[in-house]
């Protein structure tokens, strides 16, 4: 009996048959939220010391942000080969996550970049 | 994860060693009374070059992506948390004899 299980490591939402509700192993979507936070992150660090090294001011900067959080979005996707149903539950996460906080770390990172560069 | 961290740090210098570039480029411009309107050409593909090492880093180090898929290959071993509520100690390892009795008779 102790190797017949048929229930999983994870919490599973619905376990009815009737209704056809998707389960999923919560634990793991945890796990690929935090890498997909990670990754944004660092990139918006990234990001603002490239816009501060440059020496972008107003708009433009902001404009990379943008640029720079499209690219780290197709990199993830990529990251997760293409089947974002196998590892997400919903293309917004793999989009949007993450995209508030990094604009904060984006523009703290511009101000020193721009202020070490261009004005010490 | 090694090689994505080096990969990482690697990026991160080269971005460091543009900024102390384009300092000295305004530096020189500030000789040359002109205006900074970019930095050198050398300077945007050095930016370039570790961006792109930095984007590496970002995908492969912090850790791949599992399965949500509770029936996929990957997910098929079940563990249960560690917990005091599955630890059972009334198992037939009571029949060994004490180790203190043993070390006690060395």
């Amino acid at each position: 009996m102790a190797g017949h299980s048929d229930s999983n490591s994870s919490e599973k939402k619905s376990s009815e048959a009737m209704n056809d509700v998707p389960t999923f192993s919560a634990e793991n979507l945890q796990n690929n939220m935090k890498v997909i936070y990670y990754s944004r992150t660092f990139m918006s660090i990234i990001g603002g010391v490239l816009a501060g090294i440059l020496g972008f001011t107003g708009f433009m900067g902001f404009v990379l942000y943008l640029l720079v959080m499209a690219i780290t979005s197709i990199g993830l996707i990529a990251k997760a080969k293409f089947s974002v149903h196998a590892y997400f539950d919903s293309w917004n996460r793999i989009i949007l996550d993450g995209f508030m906080g990094g604009l904060m770390s984006f523009v703290l990172f511009w101000t020193f970049a721009y202020d070490i560069v261009h004005i010490f | 994860m090694g090689l994505g961290v080096i990969i990482g740090v690697f990026g991160v210098l080269i971005l460091s060693h543009a900024a102390y570039s384009t300092i000295q480029y305004r530096g020189l411009l500030k000789i040359m009374e002109e205006e900074f309107s970019g930095p050198p050409m050398n300077v945007v593909l050095e930016l370039l070059l570790g961006f792109v090492f930095c984007i590496w880093a970002a995908l492969t180090v912090p850790g791949k992506f599992l399965s949500i898929h509770p029936d996929s290959e990957e997910n098929r071993i079940v563990s249960l948390s560690a917990n005091l509520d599955f630890m059972i100690f009334n198992h037939r390892a009571k029949a060994f004899p004490l180790e203190i009795d043993m070390k006690l008779k060395h």
